[in-house]
């Protein structure tokens, strides 16, 4: 097929102008790839698809969507009418509405699967480290996007929740009360900062798009690692990415699309997880929900900054907890990559796994004695498993690794 | 050419015209960061008049004041006895920590342990100091009518349901909790004996 269109009188006029076939050629059809990935390789493109849908049905939503607090004759707000208006009357409105809250939750899904992938088979690892951090400021702007995004509804979840971390910036000393006033442009959460938020909403998913494509080039510049961790120089060992990869991408797009699907349109709150109950309340700036928690893809970090009782301690641990990504291929000095030849660090990195599910857990549940000691150790093991990392060479016997695949 | 160049004087108008651009880009961006900072309308120092009377004993509203939750608590003699007593267990008995948990106004011992004019009537600013959340009014004291929500030498006050704090019933933060302050105050003065102006 793709040979085909490039044999036609068109292509060689758009190649000539635009040095196309070679950009194909180089970047796909001959394209080296390890021919031993698994379907944990199918994550990239799966987050690069979500993307893509995010901004469609993104765009298709703000031809609806108003962003004002001002009250409306019905006792409720501009905004949060105007959801209700795509929900209730407008043609499809509802199904793209869906697509976009269960897609964000889904961008989250896929891409906490990418980076645990990166993690257990130790793709982060030289010569792989700048594509690592690239990808570690993606996840960031991911989390800026899904958190701007959450307050344009305009419910109680979305009020309360920005107060929370916007107050959360007032622990930081010295700048903290104005980086707080120029993200909220009053004096409390209120209508300039529904406005910009919906401006930094739209921005941070270009930024995605166009570092997404720098954490792309990276890639293949180093090329992919695999399963087995190991430098690969024969060409045997390699396949093209067109066909073989697009198509074990494609099947794994289908699959995707089976839950996603399934999601958005038989449990499109997937029991308050996707979409929090409480944000069908519209927002009331003299109440705060009984309970208040994040929604899901953040509730980890949440958990570190209840762990501590001071408020600039906690903050820090959270900012921390983030931060500390960025240095992991420079905690992890260990020469094998893949967790299949490091018997420790492969108990550790599935540990690690667990805490992070337990600490997500107990940072959507309401706060308890109980829960704020198992959140505590939590934390605790959070960190501890990046400051191990650069000690476990010292006495981690590692198997050998294969000479080839 | 190279050879005849004068490679000091190069470099020296190198920086000069780089460190030029560099503070031309930064002055850039102070309109655009102050365009993000509140506007003139939202800055207007609102005032906010309530009359106290409204409200019944033992009854807290809460009201609005530049956009930020107020509570006014009418407390009865029976409220007003539990403030005293548990002092040790305070961060800042005395509201000198940061100078928004005190006023003009707290010109008395009393004044400042009440942390109102009229003690009676307790006005404070109803934003948690921890992360913004509104406490949940807990005003009496044990646990016969919270339950395990409060500490078992609970002295009446408020819980803030997001991250656990506690408040006396002045409003005065209690060791344990992970807001650093007390419940900020603001400067107001009674009109007449139960017009009140906040602001």
């Amino acid at each position: 097929m793709l040979d085909k269109i490039m044999k036609t009188d068109l292509f060689a006029w758009i190649d000539k102008r635009t040095d196309a076939g070679a950009i194909i050629k180089s970047q796909l059809t001959e394209y080296p790839a390890p021919k031993n990935l698994n379907y944990m390789w199918n994550f990239g493109s799966l987050a690069l698809l979500v993307l893509v849908l995010q901004i469609l049905t993104g765009i298709f939503l703000v031809m609806y969507y108003k962003p004002s607090a001002e009250a409306t004759f019905g006792g409720f707000t501009v905004a949060f009418d105007s959801v209700e208006r795509i929900m209730r009357d407008v043609n499809f409105g509802w199904l793209i509405r869906y697509m976009h809250a269960v897609g964000a939750s889904m961008f989250f899904v896929v891409v906490y699967m990418h980076i645990g992938r990166g993690m257990y088979y130790g793709s982060f690892k030289a010569p792989r480290e700048l594509l690592w951090i690239i990808g570690v400021v993606i996840l960031l702007i991911m989390q800026g996007a899904a958190f701007f995004g959450y307050l344009l509804p305009w419910g109680q979840m979305s009020f309360w929740g920005a107060t929370v971390i916007t107050n959360l910036f007032g622990a930081i000393p010295v700048l903290g009360e104005y980086i707080g006033q120029v993200l909220v442009g009053g004096f409390a959460v209120g209508d300039p900062t529904l406005n910009r938020f919906f401006s930094l909403h739209y921005l941070f998913p270009l930024l995605l798009a166009a570092i997404v494509g720098g954490h792309i080039h990276a890639l293949h510049v180093v090329h992919s690692n695999n399963p087995e961790g190991i430098d690969l120089h024969k060409p045997e060992e390699m396949i093209p990415f067109h066909p073989y990869y697009t198509l074990k991408d494609a099947f794994g797009v289908s699959f995707f699309l089976l839950f996603y699907c399934y999601i958005v349109f038989f449990n499109p709150q997937m029991g308050g997880y996707f979409i929090e109950v409480d944000n069908y309340v519209p927002a009331n700036n003299l109440q705060t929900p009984a309970h208040i928690a994040p929604v899901w893809y953040l509730t980890p970090w949440y958990t570190i900054l209840r762990s501590f009782e001071s408020k600039l301690l906690g903050v820090a641990a959270m900012g921390g907890s983030l931060a500390i990504l960025f240095v992991l291929p420079f905690l992890c000095k260990s020469a094998v990559r893949s967790a299949r030849y490091r018997p420790v660090y492969k108990m550790m990195v599935i540990m690690f796994f667990i805490d992070v599910i337990v600490l997500g857990y107990c940072g959507h549940s309401a706060p308890t004695a109980t829960l704020k000691v198992v959140g505590q150790i939590a934390t605790a093991y959070y960190f501890l498993f990046f400051f191990a990392l650069p000690l476990l060479p010292k006495f981690e016997k590692t198997k050998p690794v294969p000479e080839g695949i | 050419m190279t050879d005849q160049a004068d490679q000091s004087r190069r470099n020296f108008l190198y920086v000069a015209a780089g460190g030029l651009g560099a503070v031309a880009a930064g002055a850039t961006l102070v309109p655009f960061i102050g365009s993000m900072l509140p506007a003139a309308d939202t800055l207007a120092a609102s005032k906010t008049e309530f009359d106290v009377s409204t409200v019944e004993a033992g009854q807290l509203v809460t009201i609005q004041w530049q956009g930020k939750p107020v509570f006014v608590v009418h407390r009865t003699a029976e409220l007003l006895a539990q403030v005293d007593g548990h002092d040790d267990r305070l961060k800042d008995a005395n509201s000198e920590a940061i100078p928004e948990v005190s006023q003009a106004w707290m010109d008395t011992p009393d004044a400042r342990k009440y942390r109102a004019i009229k003690p009676e009537y307790l006005i404070v600013v109803a934003s948690c100091t921890h992360l913004g959340c509104i406490p949940l009014f807990k005003p009496t004291a044990g646990r016969k009518d919270w339950g395990d929500s409060v500490p078992e030498n609970w002295a009446g006050g408020w819980h803030c349901p997001c991250h656990g704090s506690y408040y006396d019933i002045s409003a005065r933060v209690i060791n344990g909790s992970p807001a650093p302050h007390n419940l900020h105050v603001m400067p107001y003065e009674y009109k007449t004996d139960t017009q009140v102006v906040i602001g």
